[in-house]
Formats: structure tokens, C-alpha cells, sequence
């Protein structure tokens, strides 16, 4: 039951580093902290087959949106 | 979930909310909502619909994509 | 009273200020802002336990981000 509120705490960390930190770049770290923390959470917080899948579809979704803000930041492959 | 994960959790929200406001950079406002997506996913599981979390875990990303060459093309105008 | 219900209100009114009166006067920017109140209003139908109100309304904002998007991208090349 402890590790409940350990991931929770974590998230929160995650949080106010991430909104404390100035460089965009460095941003990106501790919002997936964040990400892995919430996933964790969701595992934990019901007794349910279906929530693996619910965790699973949470990590596979957060990390493609971090992925994205992340090649776009570093210009990518700039159209025309 | 008793009161200390409501707090924690509703912590993450309202700090990504607040984060969404101050930022000037398009990015850290993406990122914002990014966090306040974080912080809304643990209440609907924990009402138990978990095919609604599974539907907003997989919709929501695909809202910040659509909207990330908006804020390349005006990169790169400027 | 559910804490899903008072948060959702919270989030709601931010960010329909946020909306509002954005920080930086863009198109960009009011868009962005406008993902918050999605997220409260997320929150209060879950409170009242609508099951496929969720689904639709999720749907529903992908599809208005998508077509503001389009929009503002007109706008911005005409």
C-alpha cells in the first residue's frame, strides 16, 4: 500500500521540477518522470485485468505526445 | 483512493493548469497540458471506467500531434 | 460533493479565464488555453457517471482541435 503514495510523491516532484525548470529541453526529463510515475499508479490503484491495459495504452499515448513536443523542439525535418 | 492520493493527484492538475497560464513558450504550454493529462488520467480510474481512460490516453496525444506543425510553421516564420 | 466534481469545477473556471484572456494575444496561444476547460469539463462528466457523454465529448474536442487547426492555418497563409 506504501508504494501507492511513494509513486504519487514522485509525480508530484516530477511535476514542480518540471514547471520550475527555465530550459525547454530540460523540461522534457522530469515530465517523463511523471509520465512513468502516473503509469505506475494506474497499475496500483485497481484490482483489475483491464487496468494493465488502461497503463499500457497511458504509456504508449504520454510517450508518443513527449516524443512529438521533443522532434518538433529540435526542428525535425523542417517542410519546405 | 483515500484524501492524501486526492490531494496529490489534484496537486499535479492544478499545478499543470496554472503551468498552462504563465507559460509564454508554445512549448512549455504543450508540455503543460501534457502534465494536467497526467494529473486527470488517475480520477477516471479510479471511478473505474477504464475503457473511457483507455479511450482519453490514446485521443489525447493525438490532439497535442495535430496541433505541434502549427507551432513549427510559425517557428519557422519567425 | 465528489473531489473529481469540486477539481473539475476549479479547472473549468481557470481555464475558461485563461481562454479568455490570454497572456499572449495569438490564435496559438488562445488554442492551447482552450484544452483546459476540455479537461475540467472531462472531470465534471465524470462525476455524473455518463459513460458514453465521456466518449462522445472526447471525440468531439479531437475533432473541433482538428478543424480550429485547419482554420488558424488558413488564416495564417491568407
Amino acid at each position: 500500500m506504501i508504494a501507492l503514495y511513494v509513486v504519487a510523491v514522485i509525480a508530484v516532484f516530477g511535476v514542480v521540477r518540471a514547471t520550475l525548470e527555465r530550459n525547454t529541453g530540460r523540461k522534457l526529463p522530469f515530465v517523463n518522470v511523471m509520465n512513468f510515475a502516473v503509469a505506475g499508479a494506474l497499475v496500483l490503484l485497481l484490482d483489475h485485468p483491464l487496468a494493465l491495459v488502461a497503463a499500457v495504452a497511458y504509456f504508449v499515448g504520454s510517450t508518443l505526445e513527449a516524443n512529438a513536443i521533443a522532434s518538433t523542439y529540435a526542428g525535425g525535418d523542417r517542410r519546405g | 483512493m483515500d484524501d492524501l492520493l486526492v490531494v496529490l493527484f489534484a496537486v499535479v492538475a492544478l499545478i499543470g493548469t496554472v503551468g498552462v497560464y504563465l507559460q509564454r513558450d508554445r512549448f512549455n504550454k504543450l508540455i503543460a497540458v501534457g502534465i494536467i493529462y497526467g494529473g486527470v488520467v488517475p480520477f477516471i480510474v479510479d471511478r473505474g471506467y477504464l475503457d473511457v481512460a483507455i479511450a482519453v490516453s490514446l485521443i489525447i496525444p493525438i490532439t497535442t500531434i495535430i496541433m505541434l506543425p502549427l507551432c513549427r510553421r510559425q517557428d519557422h516564420d519567425a | 460533493m465528489t473531489p473529481e466534481f469540486i477539481l473539475g469545477c476549479i479547472i473549468l473556471i481557470a481555464g475558461v479565464i485563461a481562454a479568455g484572456f490570454p497572456r499572449e494575444k495569438t490564435y496559438l496561444s488562445r488554442l492551447i488555453n482552450l484544452e483546459i476547460p476540455a479537461f475540467g469539463l472531462l472531470l465534471i462528466m465524470l462525476a455524473y457517471d455518463e459513460t458514453l457523454a465521456l466518449m462522445t465529448f472526447i471525440g468531439v474536442t479531437a475533432i473541433s482541435t482538428f478543424v480550429l487547426v485547419r482554420v488558424i492555418e488558413r488564416r495564417d497563409a491568407g
